[in-house]
């Protein structure tokens, strides 16, 4: 059976998309996943391990599997025969280490057959052609789902030349004295893993970061709470994704102890500026927008898509309107899906955009 | 869980089908409607909290709400219930709520999820089976508790005051009389499904006579001053609760006889207060529970299952009887547990099997026993057994 669904991106959210499509009953030969990395984990994990992340920010739905159940705290009930993850999922306090989250990647990948479907190639260009879409020369797909991911880690443009400077992402040891700038989750982490490794560490922010389980609030997750997103006019849309995207961090003990304790002891305090560190470390995040996307800043500029601000307008299902329709899908994952979905970041988000994919790919006629 | 107005609506119905569809054989057997109008309440008292409460104050309900909800609807399912007066047990009642709550979380939590992938995100809804659920749950529902309150019998409530009888009961009716109710002469019933509730009944041959009946209920009743027998049943199946039978004249009188049922399930007699007479609670040729009842100053026996039936005597107290506490006689088989016999007197007739005991058993009888407290040994006679558990 030839090829006839392109996932571009094999990161998660190619990752998830595959999973879901391979449990609608596609086989793993109807499908090809174009990306630089065989392992869909592989551009998160050494993220992760720069920040010494040691759990998800996401809850009990935070996995890619593409039912919501069983998720991680079933599995982990199940293998440690202990209902506490189970219990703290309903109280939306279970958050697997990243370690369980690695595991059952690997272990999803495995039972997918993810590997059968890669084809390592860096895709430059997605173009509407005759039957669909012609995924960089690779071939003419119909149903086609873009999940580039992020598109390059964000500095501050003043410190971008400074040889202090190392992204939170990148790996890095911490010196005595440490500026962090950004004060997101990322930063927050840094911030105690600086203390932890014995410096001084000086928060450099602009504003003070809101504290809130996650970036989006969670009715916002569910259809109730998109309502509303949706109604708004575009430049009302676009003002609400900025600000879901601003920096913020869990609250609770865990953070506020320890930076307490390093406060009274004169290890913690916040500025404005970086003078005098040895070492700066940029928790800024990755740069925001469909331009720093080569590849959808190409297509849009093919194909004259409609855009907002730093987003592609999608529809609510995540496609993207005109070059959508009942023989072809062209669908956005990850946080270019944004303005489908607010947390289409989040592995939930990302488990949405690859159902409404999955639904189109399942209920399409010339399939 | 962020539900829609409508994921909320599908998604309960969804969740009460399987208890409907419990309900309704459940109550075929039992020859009770009352898990079907349970079912109906708690389904109806859930879509009004949806509609009404839950949907506005709950944008967003987290797992551990469903705790605090669930024991809300118990209690106005509850309230609800006791207000209509459905007549459902409470622990039964209570076990099909727990279990229905149950089945619920593990819908929502695993099932619907499992089986409608985008039911997460949808807030609740059920997609293309939603409306359909939505038009064919309630109506099915209304059309089998209409049914259900088509054929239920009659209730006939007594208001307070004296009412003359006998009334004799030959159709299954509920009677129910208000607080002050008061039927002087007896009452006779001679059919099935009769329940006869919060009644007192003065004075008549006997106060409740039950005649070849099955599934009959006395409940919440004070029988006084019977020229017989407090409640006489042959050839019948009843259970009477909370009863109280007072001022029985003595000699020949009874003051609760259950006979010749022994083809019938067995009958409960429980959480009675039984004072005077010949015997206290007597049974014939009958299957019995004779439960937490508490009999006192009766002139042959307090408690006696005989001629050949078999009895549960648990959780009793006997007190003041004359000759014998509890007796299991004429081949009878008993299982005698956890009773209290006191204040036994000696009848002066020089019986030797009526010397003041606590627990007899006689004729061939046999009489399991254990944890009876007693002031002083058992004593069996005539080819009769005790043997501990």
């Amino acid at each position: 059976m030839p090829e006839r669904v392109a996932i571009v991106g094999s990161g998660l959210g190619g990752f998830v998309a595959y999973a879901t499509l391979r449990h609608a009953g596609l086989e793993p030969g109807e499908i090809a996943i174009f990306g630089d990395e065989p392992d869909p984990a592989g551009a998160w994990r050494p993220r992760a391990a720069a920040i010494r992340q040691r759990r998800m920010r996401s809850e009990s739905d935070g996995h890619c599997a593409p039912t919501s159940f069983p998720g991680l705290a079933a599995y982990e009930a199940a293998r440690r025969r202990d209902l506490a993850p189970l219990l703290l999922s309903v109280c939306d306090r279970y958050r697997p280490t990243v370690d369980v989250f690695l595991h059952h990647v690997a272990r999803l990948r495995e039972r997918t057959l993810w590997d059968e479907s890669f084809v390592p190639a860096r895709i430059e260009r997605v173009a509407a052609v005759e039957g669909g879409f012609d995924v960089g020369g690779r071939g003419v797909f119909r149903h086609v789902l873009v999940a580039t991911g992020h598109p390059g880690l964000a500095l501050p443009a003043e410190l971008a030349r400074d040889p202090r400077v190392v992204h939170a992402y990148e790996p890095h040891e911490y010196a005595e004295r440490v500026a962090v700038v950004g004060a997101g989750m990322a930063a927050a982490t840094e911030w105690l893993n600086a203390l932890e490794a014995g410096a001084e560490v000086v928060s450099v922010r602009r504003r003070e970061p809101a504290r809130r389980p996650l970036n989006v609030a969670r009715p916002l997750f569910g259809k109730r709470g998109l309502a509303g997103f949706r109604r708004a006019p575009r430049g009302r849309r676009a003002e609400l994704l900025r600000r879901f995207g601003e920096p913020s961090y869990p609250p609770g003990r865990t953070w506020d102890t320890p930076l307490e304790r390093a406060e009274r002891e004169g290890r913690f305090r916040v500025a404005t500026a970086v003078n005098g560190a040895e070492q700066v470390i940029c928790a800024t995040g990755f740069r925001r927008g469909y331009h720093h996307d080569p590849l959808l800043a190409q297509l849009v500029e093919d194909h004259g898509l409609e855009t907002e601000d730093r987003w592609i307008v999608l529809a609510d299902d995540s496609t993207v309107p005109a070059l959508t329709d009942g023989a072809r899908t062209l669908s956005l994952a990850g946080v270019p899906g944004q303005w489908a979905y607010p947390a289409a970041d989040t592995l939930v988000g990302m488990k949405v955009a690859a159902r409404r994919f999955r639904q189109r790919v399942v209920s399409c006629p010339t399939r | 869980m962020s539900y829609t107005l409508r994921g909320r609506v599908e998604t309960r119905l969804a969740a009460a089908l399987l208890p409907v569809l419990v309900a309704a054989p459940l109550s075929v057997v039992l020859h009770k409607w009352w898990p079907l109008q349970l079912a109906g309440l708690m389904l109806g008292i859930g879509l009004a909290l949806d509609v009404a409460v839950y949907h506005r104050f709950l944008p967003y309900q987290p797992g551990w709400a469903a705790v605090p909800l669930g024991l809300l609807e118990l209690g106005l399912t509850v309230a609800a219930a006791r207000a209509l007066e459905l007549g459902a047990p409470l622990g039964p009642a209570l076990a099909f709520f727990a279990a229905a709550w149950l089945l619920a979380q593990l819908l929502v939590h695993a099932g619907l999820p499992l089986v409608h992938l985008t039911w997460p995100e949808d807030g609740g809804e059920l997609g293309r089976a939603g409306p359909g659920l939505s038009v064919a749950a309630p109506v099915a529902l209304l059309a089998v508790l209409g049914t259900a309150w088509a054929v239920e019998p009659p209730t006939v409530r007594l208001e307070a005051g004296v009412h003359q009888g006998p009334l004799v009961l030959d159709h299954a009716q509920t009677v129910v009389g208000e607080p002050g109710t008061v039927v002087r002469g007896g009452i006779l019933v001679t059919a099935d499904d009769v329940t006869l509730r919060n009644l007192t009944i003065r004075g008549g041959e006997y106060g409740i006579e039950v005649r070849d009946a099955e599934s009959v209920e006395i409940d919440g009743v004070v029988v006084e001053a019977a020229e017989l027998d407090g409640i006489n049943a042959r050839l019948s199946q009843l259970d009477i609760h909370d009863c109280e039978i007072r001022s029985l004249p003595g000699a020949s009188t009874q003051g609760i006889d259950i006979s010749f049922a022994s083809q019938l399930p067995a009958s409960v007699v429980e959480n009675c207060v039984v004072v005077g007479g010949m015997e206290g609670i007597v049974t014939h040729m009958a299957n019995v529970l004779v439960r937490d009842n508490r009999v006192r100053s009766t002139e042959l026996r307090g408690i006696a299952v005989t001629e050949m039936s078999m009895g549960h005597v648990e959780d009793n107290v006997v007190e003041d009887a004359l000759g014998v506490g509890i007796f299991c006689g004429d081949y009878s088989h008993c299982s005698i547990e956890d009773n209290r016999v006191a204040g036994m007197r000696v009848d002066p007739s020089g019986n030797p099997t009526r010397a003041g005991f606590g627990l007899v058993a006689h004729y061939g009888a046999i009489a399991t026993v254990e944890g009876n407290t007693l002031e002083r040994p058992p004593a069996s006679f005539i080819g009769a057994r005790i043997e501990p558990r």
